[in-house]
């Protein structure tokens, strides 16, 4: 299973006030919202692990088909730079994930997958072609009988990313 | 507070956040926030936190899992009216 997230931070800045009294609280865990104050960019930081957990959700979301808003179940940790993108993992229920985020001046994008050897899998789709819904969830179906693969699509702003594994 | 009077307050209060106008003016208690009336997911947040302001109620972690459509936010906002 496979979950993306793509934040366009010009858009976010607009829509979001994540100085807002409370907002903070009621997403980040105590240990986050640690990163987030000591962070060079502490709202790059914010969407940085927002975007984790949303993607996160949605694997968890596909595994399981349960929906519920409860971020501060999901917890960051370990962050690893390579290559410039930031590998993480992230818990939920006692689940791990693990996470691949690139961060750009206009965007930030989350990957999450299972399985760590699935990164290398993950292929990008151009177009909605032959993606089909089921209760929300989207799988791509190249011919009527063949296997379908899971789909994550994220749109923000300017911004829209489909993957596939 | 009548059911009326919560739903209409709970309704000024997504106005500013929904992207899909056609769902905000059908409005019913089934209506999802995120599917159907498209609110960003980091948008939840500030409907939670306009929500504790305008009731003047606090929606703990447990509540706030379920608070994804109207059904739900009306039945937390009750609860939590009533144990005031």
């Amino acid at each position: 299973m496979i979950g993306n997230d793509i934040v366009d931070l010009a858009l976010a800045r607009k829509e979001s006030n994540w100085k807002r009294k409370g907002f903070l609280d009621k997403i980040f865990t105590k240990n986050e919202q640690l990163l987030i104050s000591k962070a060079e960019d502490p709202e790059v930081m914010v969407w940085n692990l927002w975007s984790r957990k949303e993607a996160v959700y949605k694997v968890y979301n596909r595994q399981t088909q349960i929906r519920g808003y409860f971020p501060l179940q999901l917890e960051c940790l370990d962050l690893e730079i390579i290559d410039s993108l930031l590998f993480g993992k992230v818990i939920l229920k006692e689940r791990c994930y693990f996470t691949k985020t690139e961060i750009t001046t206009q965007w930030i994008n989350t990957i999450a997958v299972e399985n760590v050897l699935d990164f290398d899998m993950i292929k990008t789709l151009e177009n909605r072609k032959n993606i089909q819904k089921n209760n929300g969830i989207p799988s791509y179906c190249e011919k009527e009988n063949s296997i379908s693969k899971p789909v994550s699509i994220s749109h923000h702003g300017r911004f829209e990313q489909i993957i596939s594994l | 507070m009548d059911k009326q009077e919560i739903i209409e307050k709970l309704k000024n209060i997504v106005k500013p956040y929904i992207k899909n106008q056609e769902a905000f003016d059908n409005l019913t208690e089934s209506t999802d926030f995120i599917a159907d009336l498209q609110i960003n997911s980091a948008n939840l947040v500030d409907v939670i936190l306009d929500i504790e302001e305008e009731f003047e109620i606090v929606i703990d972690n447990e509540s706030m899992e379920r608070m994804v459509d109207v059904k739900s936010a009306m039945e937390i906002i009750e609860t939590k009216l009533s144990e005031k």
